[in-house]
Parts: C-alpha cells; sequence; structure tokens
C-alpha cells in the first residue's frame, strides 16, 4: 500500500523511537515466555527507518521549504478518488433500483434472493428483446412516460412504468360494526408509494400464477411474468379492472370519510 | 293428459317431448300452491316440496339442476356427485400442448432483436479476416448466409445471447486467431489437425468452435457437426448393430438421417459443385459415378438408409482420386463420448460410445487413425456444465497440456480403476488448446460492442472495463455477460 503522503503521516513517520523494535522470539513461544532479561540492550537509533519514510521525510522538508510536492487526490490511488457526495447507487444497499429491488423481494419464495434477482434479470432481458409496445389510449399510463419505442432499451423504466401505472391510488379499510348492524364500514385511505407498488405486483403476480407456460424449464415463470408486463403496459391486463373496479368502490364510499366516528379515528 | 303448457313457466314444450310435464311439477300437483307466473330461475324451496316438515330458511337455497327454458324443461332429479369441490384442472387449461412442444419454445433461437441499436462499424467476416492478427480484440459480425449454415449444423446454442443484439456477431480472440491458423496451415499442407479446446465453465469453448466453422464455411471447406456428444451416447436415439462388423458396431439411423440433413442444407453449395469419383451401387438408389454429391445426400430419404449414405458419403469425401475440399469435423461435448455410452447389446451388456459407428469415425479421426487426405481438421470442446465424469479424458487433456508447456506429465494413479484405455488412446497425441478468460483490450472491445447496440447503458472506459473484467474472474467470458447484460443493474 503506497504511503499516504501528507504532512501528518510523515510527522507520525518521524516519530523517534527510544528503543529499536523488539525481533520477534526465535524458536517456540514457551522459549520466548520470561526472557525479560535476554532482551538486546537498546541500540543507539541510526534515523533510517524506510525508504518510504525517507521519502516521506523529503517531501516534509519541501512542506518546509513552502512547496506543495504532493497532490493527495491523485497520488497514491489507482483510479484517483470519488467524486463526493457519492451517487446514490454506488451505495451497495442502494445498488438497484427502488422499483426493481422492491419486487425482487416479492419475487423471492423461500429466502432464495440469488433466484429472485435472476428471475429478474431475465424479466428485464425479455422485455428488452420484445417489440415496442402498442399502448392501447381507453388505458393511459402515467404522465410524463416515455414514447413506446424508447421503452424496450430501457426496461427498467418500462417495469416501473407499468407497476406504477396500474397501481391503485386508495385502499379501502373496514371500520369494524361502523356501519351499523355489524357491518364494517368501509372507508378509502390513501396509499404510500411502496404500498401502491406492493399491490399491484401482487396483482399481477396472481394472474401470472394461473397463466401456463408455453415451455418448460426454470425460464418460464420470468417468460410468464414478463408477458403479463408487457400486457400490462398494452392494456390487455386484467390488472386495469382490478384498479377501476376498486377506485369505483372507493369513490362511493368516500362519503363515509364525513363519519364522525371514523374521523376522530383517522 | 299431459298439460299442454309447462305449470312453471307457462312455456310450450319442444315438440318431440313425450312427457313434458316435470316429475316434480307433476307431484306438486294443487296449482293453487303457486303463483301463477314465477319469475325464470326463481324457485322457493316451500313450491318445490310443499310437504316438506323443515323449517324453510333451515335449509339450503337449492339451485335449478339446468337452466329453466333452456331446453326440455325436465329437471333432473338429485344426483350424487363425488367430488364436486375438485375442479377438474385439465378441463380449466384450454390447449393443452403438443409433446415436444414446450421443450421447442424451450429451445428456440433467436438470433437477432430490433430494439437494439445497428452498430454502425461492425464489419462482416470475411474468409481471412478470422486468421488475421490485426482483427483481435474487435467483434465482426456474420453475414446472412453464413447464419444459415451455422443454423443448420445446430452450431447456435439456446443458452448464448444472440438474441439481444441486431446481429449475430462474434468477439475475435487470440485464442481465435491461433485455432483459425493452425486449422489453415493444415489444410495447406493436406494434413489433419486433431485438437481439444478446453478450459473453465463459460469461458467460449463452444463459441471457439462455432468460430472454426465460420472460418471453415467462409473457406468452402466441408463441415460435419455434432453439436452434443450427449445426444449420441445417452441411449436417447434408436441403435441397431452393424452387419460385418467384429466388435459388432451400432449405427444410430435416426441421428445420422438428420445429420445427413443438416450437412446437405449446410453444404448445399459445395456438395452440388462436386462428383462422385466410384459407384455406390449398394445403396437404396444405385447411384454412378460422376453424380453430384448432393444427389446422393438425397439418397438417405429415410432412417435405415441414413448409414451405408453416410458412408458412401464420407467415402467420397475423403477420395484420393478427386480434388476435394478440406473437411471440419466438430464435436461439442466431448466428456460425454470417452466412456461407456448408456446403450446395451442385446446379451444386455453397456456398449462403449467407441463402438458407436459415428463417434468410431469420429474419435479414429481425433486419434489419428483416420487420415483425411485433402486435409483439414477434427475439432472437440469439452463441456464443463453438463459433463459426467470422464476421469481418462481429465488426464490425458492435463497430460497434453503439461507436455505442450514442458511442465512435469501428472502420472495415472495407480490404485484407480476407473480409466478407459480406449478413450485415453484416441486422447494421446492430440494438440489442446486451452481457453481462459480474455483479456482487458478484448474485453473493451467487446464492452464497446454492447455499449454501441445500446444493452450496456454505462460508460466505457479503463475503470469500468476493469470493473466487469475483475467481477468476471479475470475476463471469464460468460461471466462478463452475466456482470454486464443478464443484471439487474442495466
Amino acid at each position: 500500500m503506497p504511503p499516504r503522503l501528507n504532512l501528518f503521516s510523515a510527522c507520525r513517520a518521524l516519530t523517534s523511537r527510544a528503543f529499536a523494535q523488539r525481533p520477534p522470539p526465535l524458536g517456540p513461544a514457551v522459549l520466548a515466555r520470561g526472557m525479560a532479561d535476554l532482551t538486546p540492550p537498546p541500540r543507539p537509533s541510526t534515523g533510517f527507518t524506510s525508504p518510504a519514510n525517507e521519502e516521506a521525510l523529503g517531501k516534509l522538508r519541501l512542506i518546509e521549504y513552502g512547496l506543495t510536492p504532493a497532490d493527495v487526490s491523485t497520488e497514491g490511488h489507482k483510479y484517483g478518488l470519488p467524486d463526493l457526495p457519492l451517487q446514490r447507487d454506488r451505495n451497495a444497499k442502494h445498488r438497484y433500483d427502488d422499483v426493481i429491488n422492491q419486487i425482487t423481494k416479492l419475487l423471492m419464495r423461500d429466502g432464495k434472493l440469488a433466484k429472485a434477482q435472476r428471475d429478474m434479470a431475465l424479466i428485464l432481458k425479455y422485455l428488452r428483446t420484445s417489440p415496442p409496445p402498442r399502448l392501447d389510449p381507453a388505458r393511459p399510463l402515467l404522465p410524463g412516460a416515455p414514447p413506446a419505442a424508447h421503452l424496450p432499451l430501457d426496461p427498467i423504466t418500462y417495469l416501473g412504468l407499468a407497476i406504477d401505472s396500474v397501481a391503485p391510488l386508495v385502499k379501502l379499510r373496514g371500520f369494524h360494526k361502523m356501519a351499523g348492524g355489524g357491518k364494517a364500514l368501509e372507508v378509502p385511505i390513501p396509499l404510500r408509494v411502496r404500498q401502491r407498488r406492493r399491490i399491484a405486483f401482487q396483482w399481477i403476480l396472481g394472474v401470472v400464477t394461473k397463466k401456463v407456460s408455453k415451455g418448460s424449464g426454470r425460464t418460464m415463470f420470468p417468460h410468464r411474468l414478463a408477458e403479463e408486463i408487457v400486457a400490462v403496459v398494452e392494456g390487455r391486463s386484467a390488472v386495469w379492472d382490478r384498479r377501476t373496479q376498486l377506485h369505483k368502490a372507493g369513490t362511493t364510499n368516500r362519503a363515509n370519510l364525513n363519519n364522525m366516528k371514523v374521523r376522530r379515528m383517522l | 293428459m299431459p298439460a299442454p303448457n309447462c305449470l312453471r313457466c307457462l312455456a310450450r314444450p319442444p315438440p318431440g317431448l313425450a312427457t313434458p310435464v316435470p316429475r316434480t311439477a307433476a307431484a306438486a300437483s294443487p296449482l293453487l300452491n303457486r303463483p301463477a307466473a314465477t319469475p325464470i330461475g326463481t324457485r322457493t324451496r316451500a313450491h318445490a316440496a310443499p310437504f316438506s316438515t323443515t323449517p324453510a330458511p333451515a335449509g339450503p337455497p337449492v339451485k335449478p339442476a339446468t337452466p329453466v327454458g333452456s331446453g326440455g324443461h325436465n329437471r333432473v332429479g338429485k344426483k350424487l356427485k363425488l367430488g364436486k369441490f375438485k375442479t377438474d384442472r385439465a378441463a380449466e387449461r384450454s390447449k393443452v400442448p403438443l409433446p415436444g412442444e414446450r421443450k421447442a419454445y424451450r429451445k428456440r433461437i433467436t438470433l437477432s432483436n430490433d430494439n437494439a441499436l445497428p452498430v454502425p462499424w461492425l464489419a462482416d467476416l470475411t474468409p481471412s479476416s478470422l486468421a488475421d492478427p490485426a482483427n483481435t480484440a474487435t467483434v465482426m459480425g456474420l453475414p446472412d448466409s453464413l447464419q444459415d449454415q451455422l443454423r443448420a449444423s445446430d452450431a447456435f446454442k439456446p443458452s448464448q445471447s444472440w438474441g439481444m443484439f441486431r446481429k449475430p456477431a462474434v468477439l475475435v480472440r487470440k485464442e481465435t486467431v491461433d485455432l483459425v491458423n493452425r486449422m489453415q496451415d493444415a489444410a495447406d499442407k493436406k494434413q489433419t489437425l486433431r485438437l481439444v479446446v478446453t478450459g473453465d465453465k463459460v469461458t467460449g469453448k463452444s463459441m471457439l468452435l462455432l468460430q472454426a466453422m465460420a472460418h471453415a464455411y467462409l473457406n468452402n471447406w466441408i463441415v460435419i457437426h455434432l453439436p452434443e456428444g450427449q445426444d449420441l451416447t445417452t441411449a436417447c436415439t434408436e441403435y441397431s448393430p452393424l452387419a460385418d462388423t467384429d466388435p459388432v458396431q451400432y449405427s444410430q439411423p435416426v441421428y445420422v438421417f438428420k445429420l445427413i440433413q443438416a450437412i446437405k442444407k449446410a453444404n448445399e453449395n459445395l456438395l452440388s459443385k462436386m462428383y462422385t469419383a466410384v459407384g455406390h451401387p449398394g445403396l437404396p438408389q444405385s447411384i454412378t459415378a460422376n453424380t453430384s454429391l448432393l444427389t446422393l445426400a438425397n439418397v438417405a430419404k429415410e432412417p435405415d438408409a441414413a448409414w451405408p449414405v453416410f458412408r458412401a458419403l464420407w467415402h467420397e469425401l475423403t477420395h484420393r482420386s478427386v480434388a476435394r475440399p478440406p473437411i471440419l469435423f466438430t464435436l461439442d461435448g466431448l466428456s460425454h463420448i470417452t466412456r461407456v455410452s448408456d446403450y446395451r447389446s442385446p446379451a444386455f451388456e453397456l456398449i462403449h460410445s467407441y463402438d458407436l459407428a459415428l463417434l468410431r469415425l469420429f474419435t479414429d479421426g481425433l486419434g489419428g487413425s483416420l487420415r483425411l487426405p485433402w486435409g483439414g481438421a477434427v475439432l472437440a470442446a469439452t463441456s464443463r456444465s453438463n459433463a459426467p465424469r470422464s476421469p481418462s479424458m481429465e488426464l490425458a487433456l492435463a497430460q497434453r497440456e503439461a507436455e505442450q508447456l514442458q511442465r512435469e506429465v501428472p502420472k495415472k494413479d495407480p490404485f484407480f480403476r476407473g480409466y478407459d484405455e480406449r478413450a485415453e488412446a484416441s486422447l494421446r497425441s492430440v494438440q489442446v488448446l486451452p481457453v481462459g478468460g480474455i483479456d482487458k483490450v478484448e474485453a473493451r472491445g467487446l464492452m464497446e460492442y454492447w455499449a454501441a447496440s445500446g444493452m450496456l447503458r454505462a460508460t466505457v472506459d479503463n475503470k469500468s472495463v476493469s470493473e466487469k473484467w475483475t467481477l468476471a474472474g479475470n475476463g471469464v467470458l460468460g461471466e462478463m455477460e452475466r456482470a454486464s447484460l443478464l443484471t439487474m443493474r442495466v
């Protein structure tokens, strides 16, 4: 490892020792025990410790003369120092896109994350190699979505767009026995982004598990899933109806938000 | 006399029905109990059985057995139905795939991706480009006719990432140039190159074989390719003993039939321009001298005639009296054939792979007992992911490699019985081409091609190349692909 060339390291290297470093004991550890009287007498220091130290000393002398001999940001690093602040995806925990990360965990069965990751990679590969989707104007995607022709080369956006577009905005929460006659009072509750994505993906997974695959082998599940993602973007998927239905129910029940008891509880 | 109208819905019965009144309705004769007209499909329990002792709300609502009015009007009585809660899964599935359809879907090969960007600087392979060291570390496209030939001879594998790019292209490596030059030297001197490509998993052994085939096709060689050793030895294709062989050899008619079709399709141009040197009267259709070799290959119209036709074709291709092009004979998955096969003789003894006639031809070529008079190459590639243990092959390859590098040659384990002498004999004098990782210059050329195709969305500089190269175990090609193309970080 190259020495760190700054003032502090040079000072540290200069710290003189009263005694030369004790050499490691020869022979087995048993022999070394209790041999304090056998330590060699202290020798006067010659001042020379290592070539690296000499180099540091030289630099220090240059600093003393008012020169700056080393640029810490370039010297001593093979590829230079990273630009700070670090980008978000340089952190190991945020290595993958947020949607991809969440969905991969939802794909996981029996704790086999590596298998889920391979499946996800295959899904992205499928999206990259399938023809651009033909969008259905009756099923509009999120506003600001890139044109369909751009999607296959950016499969992560493709997948995120599909999931965010069918994600429901609300869920219905049943307040127990509040509707009278022991019935629950359904009240629409807004969802956070992660919750919305989770529900949307669970719907998609539900459709996919019921489908019959065309081929055989371990790549078929990701294939079916990717086909369903394409179907969502093209507006063919049954998941859209599910979302519409839920939104209708939410609209119907939004008057229940005025219920005094509910308002007190929310 | 039956009533002319249905008593429930007041509809007329269909003319062919003898007893239009339902049994239960007839039993409930007092018409006063029921309303004059009941809405279709609604029926209360009290109307159905007026004498029931069960209080109405306690019983389950009775559903009509058949939709009333749909035809007949005769209600069926209660039927015993076992397992009525089980859904019939076979009926749910709309269309059951035919035998082999699912496997075909799994094994299908896509060679292009219209989404990928066309790479402007991608040059197509020419007859000399694979032998030119100046092309090292560049990616070169396969011309269309070559694609067809390679596809016909099953050179593409479904596990390779052909389907991601606009058109199939290969990276020219140092090993490629080396191998192709050795092949060309041998062909120029009318000698036979006998070589085994070996190396770790996903280092590009099959791809090297494909490049050798590409060179051969472009230079008008005859190419015979056995795409998988295991197809021949795992007892999944038919076999039959050959007459006049001692010890008995076995032909694999169906496999050889398909092989002839493949050879014919891939080498059609060349075969149609070559003519037989001698007559072949023993075939199902007698072939005289000076007939086109394509006609000879066409004689194999069914599997039974396949082996004699293949023998005749081979005899013609290696005939000394007429000038012939060099031959490339290749096989992938060597360890499957350097052992006892799964076939059994009539005495129920296992048959050695070398007693299968087609493999005997190949291993004779590899071992050097069969010469190609017009030059050529016999190449084999090992496989590491799907490979049975073959200690003799491992040892022989290690010994040949050590001999080439003039290192100490590994010795046979004297206490191990699993060696196969016939396999050792066939690998005693082959050359070995070890394939490892690519270097960083090659890695950079490859990654630039990926980035230009739009499949790698990253800047390609020394740092990123070095990163992927290191992640891939010092440039193992398949691992580089996994790290940069088949990943969740696109």
